[in-house]
């Protein structure tokens, strides 16, 4: 039997009913590099419901796929879905750091207009294979085949064990090479009455729903194998526990590894609550040249953000009420569209619309960066929905520049302003990566050139792009009658005392 | 004379332990704001110590108290500002107007029922529902942690309630470790990273130990930090409540208006104790 390694990402996370539990695990070939991984979960909680999806950008041949998932509960076919890869795109596209551009005018002639651009953020890579099942032998090993089901192009099984020996041994009968780093993690799971989530894919089906079986008959490429796409996997259970267990997907990473979290609830951000959840920089000035590099840019703002804050914080990326019905302002600027009803509920928010298809609660949209490894992050991520409801978006600014003759009086003190919001913008550069920016000296020697007398630098002040949106959250304070009502009522106590105490006193005298 | 001068301001400061408590309470903020990047705004700091002060002046012209007790309103006010979070400064203003209050009208037998902090924060979260805790705000940074402790052990020392903390952190440290790291085989570090809460030690250092809400004999207090202990460890192992010991110890109050009623005599023998004692009796005698 061909030994097959298992490559533990950190990708599928389900919550325990008392204890940790971990991540699913992907199964690669032993060559397989994977460095740098990043995984997209969407987790959608509304009071101790949790619908989790996972994003699958598999891109290896599907045959060779498979993913493991501890469960707290064996979990029922109606609530296994497979939910559509756009969604996520849709999700990271509107929630991604983005870049703002001013344009500056001309001040020797006589408002300013912006364009916008998201991020494509960090994408996976990642190789896995997969083995088949075999449920025979199952049971003496304390392994019991709890439930099977077909979803589609996806064979799930769920999985009890007594004890880790007994999976491992299973999961290596199957065909599965278990990292010594992840049997250290099994134990606690199955001590804490964990299920397993186990996936492969029915490749005939999968061609199948894609209306490949005839073409395949004729073309036999292998590229045509690999390109194959998986789908979302969407599961649902009920746990009081909100958390994503991380800790079996760092067995075999090499350091670090990124995961982007899209939660969606009903009332307010969602927060870590055993690891510092921190803003990432934001409204920053930063210099034209970056439009080119903004994917580069923002990975190492990421990387300084993070080693900054110890590497052990989760950095808030975005955070918008995004009900369709909410009337304020969405975003500023906008990179995509912004998600309609029919996308939240695909993502499981499913109480946007009510039974009777009418607009129903709303949705508040938070977006949570993580990189973590062993070191920093012995414990799995654990999460609580707050009230917070205020808006947040990973926001950086370009300013072109005016066109045209500068000559004029003001137009030479707007090259001498911007002379100085220039130095200022690769200071800031400078600041929020570590990049080398004494390269750039000809991105302020520009407007320097243009200066008739430098003596001018020293009249005018720096001209900073500080127009920084109104982010507006629910501004009005639904429980205002409550606390008017209760800091009146003990304002009247206060009263009755002072008017006791004074009658006591005078019933003394 | 200047150096006398000096050594008497220090000594004056020593006098009471609440100067120390406001003083490491006040680094602690500063910690927050500037090193760990807070979302909290001056204005947010300035409502809430402003409000738990002039809540307190006014309870004190009420009642004819001591103005001396506008410390302890400080040290809830900081308290607060170091626990309590909402995008409401409606909200955080009330939060310690109610929690100062609750000193003046909820009280039996000459103390008062809550600690104040604890109570404002309760309330705000279960009556207002747009506050909240944010248990993971602190980070695990190891050396803020020593010094936490150190400072908080400092302070314990000066008003004899030091084995309420070491009670409680023992009893949950090896609860937990039975069951982390014991049972369920997870890694010590597991274990260390659960302890390494800046919120969990603020708790035992600056909360239960406030001597106007807790037990007053000691026998007393050992068992009322075990039983502390105990509902903590339940209700985060088993409820998911990451936030447990705020909750425990607003639900304990009955227990301690128990307990003092058990242990009546003890308070005596505690209050007539050295020089020690008198630090205690400076500490928040409320009005």
């Amino acid at each position: 039997m061909k030994t097959k390694k298992i490559v533990l990402t950190a990708l599928i996370c389900l919550l325990g009913l008392s204890g940790r539990s971990f991540c699913g695990f992907y199964v690669a070939k032993a060559d397989a590099k994977l460095f740098n991984k990043s995984s997209q979960v969407i987790l959608v909680r509304d009071g101790n419901r949790t619908t989790v999806t996972m994003s699958n950008d598999f891109k290896g041949d599907v045959k060779d796929f498979a993913m493991v998932v501890p469960v707290p509960t064996i979990i029922g076919r109606k609530d296994i879905k497979i939910a559509d890869a756009s969604v996520f795109n849709k999700l990271d596209a509107y929630s991604g750091p983005r870049l703002v551009e001013y344009f500056d005018q001309n001040p020797c002639q006589v408002n300013r207009v912006y364009a916008e651009h998201s991020l494509d953020m960090i994408t996976t890579t990642s190789v896995r294979e997969i083995s088949a099942f075999r449920k025979d032998k199952a049971k003496s090993l304390g392994v019991t085949i709890e439930a099977q089901y077909k979803v589609d192009e996806y064979d799930i099984l769920i999985l009890s064990a007594k004890e880790s020996n007994g999976l491992k041994i299973w999961l290596v009968q199957n065909g599965y090479k278990i990292p010594a780093q992840a049997e250290e993690v099994l134990a606690p799971y199955i001590k804490n009455n964990m299920k397993f989530f186990v996936v492969k894919v029915d490749v005939e089906k999968l061609d199948q729903i894609n209306g490949m079986q005839n073409v395949n008959k004729y073309i036999d490429d292998p590229v045509m194998a690999k390109s194959r796409n998986l789908r979302p996997l969407q599961i649902t259970y009920d746990s009081p526990k909100f958390m994503l267990p991380i800790r079996l997907g760092m067995a075999n990473a090499n350091g670090e590894q990124d995961m982007i979290v899209y939660a969606l609830t009903k009332k307010g951000r969602v927060e870590c609550t055993n690891y510092r959840t921190t803003k990432i920089p934001t409204n920053k000035n930063i210099p034209l040249f970056i439009k080119q590099k903004f994917g580069q840019f923002y990975v190492d703002l990421f990387d300084k953000a993070h080693n900054k804050a110890d590497k052990e914080a989760v950095f808030l990326e975005y955070a918008w009420n995004v009900s369709p019905q909410f009337t304020g302002m969405k975003c500023d600027p906008c990179v995509g569209p912004p998600p309609i009803y029919t996308d939240l509920v695909k993502a499981g928010a499913d109480w946007v619309l009510n039974s009777n298809n009418q607009v129903g609660d709303p949705v508040f949209f938070t977006r949570l960066h993580v990189r973590y490894s062993r070191e920093t992050h012995p414990r799995d991520l654990e999460f609580q929905v707050t009230p917070n409801n205020e808006h947040f978006q990973a926001r950086y600014i370009l300013t072109n520049p005016a066109s045209g003759d500068l000559t004029c009086d003001e137009g030479q003190k707007y090259c001498a302003k911007m002379v100085k919001k220039r130095a200022g913008e690769l200071e800031e550069l400078k600041t929020l990566t570590s990049w080398n920016t004494v390269q750039y000296k000809n991105y302020v020697q520009e407007y320097y050139d243009k200066l008739d007398d430098p003596r001018l630098l020293y009249d005018v002040e720096e001209d900073k792009n500080e127009i920084i949106p109104i982010t507006p959250s629910n501004h009005t304070d639904p429980g205002l009658g409550l606390k008017l009502m209760i800091m009146g009522s003990v304002f009247i106590t206060m009263l009755i005392m002072t008017l006791s105490l004074r009658l006591k006193r005078l019933r003394m005298a | 004379m200047e150096v006398n001068n000096i050594i008497n301001a220090v000594k004056s400061f020593n006098q009471d332990a609440r100067h120390f408590q406001i003083l490491y309470l006040s680094i602690f903020l500063l910690y927050g704001v500037f090193g760990l990047d807070w979302d909290i705004s001056a204005t947010r700091i300035l409502v809430v110590l402003g409000s738990a002060i002039i809540t307190q002046f006014i309870w004190i012209r009420i009642v004819h108290g001591k103005l001396s007790a506008l410390k302890s309103a400080l040290i809830t006010g900081l308290g607060l500002c170091l626990l309590l979070n909402s995008a409401s400064l409606l909200t955080m203003g009330l939060a310690s107007f109610l929690a100062i209050s609750s000193k003046f009208i909820l009280r039996i037998k000459n103390k008062h029922l809550f600690n104040p902090a604890n109570f404002g924060i309760i309330v705000s979260i279960i009556v207002f529902q747009d506050a909240w805790i944010s248990p993971g705000q602190w980070g695990s940074s190891a050396l803020f942690l020593f010094v936490l402790s150190v400072l908080g052990g400092i302070i314990l020392h000066k008003i004899g309630r030091l084995e309420t903390t070491i009670v409680f952190l023992a009893a949950l440290f090896l609860m937990e470790f039975g069951r982390t790291v014991l049972y369920q085989g997870w890694g010590m570090d597991v274990l260390f990273h659960k302890f390494s809460s800046g919120t969990l030690l603020l708790f035992s250092f600056f909360m239960i130990t406030d001597p106007m809400t807790i037990p007053n004999a000691k026998a007393s207090r050992i068992i009322w930090a075990l039983v502390l202990a105990i509902a903590t460890f339940v209700l985060s192992n088993w409820m998911q409540i990451y936030t447990a010991p705020i909750w425990v110890l607003f639900a304990m109050t009955p227990l301690t208006v128990i307990l003092d009623k058990i242990y009546p005599k003890l308070k005596f023998e505690w209050t007539s104790n050295s020089k020690k004692m008198n630090l205690v009796n400076s500490k928040p005698k409320i009005n």
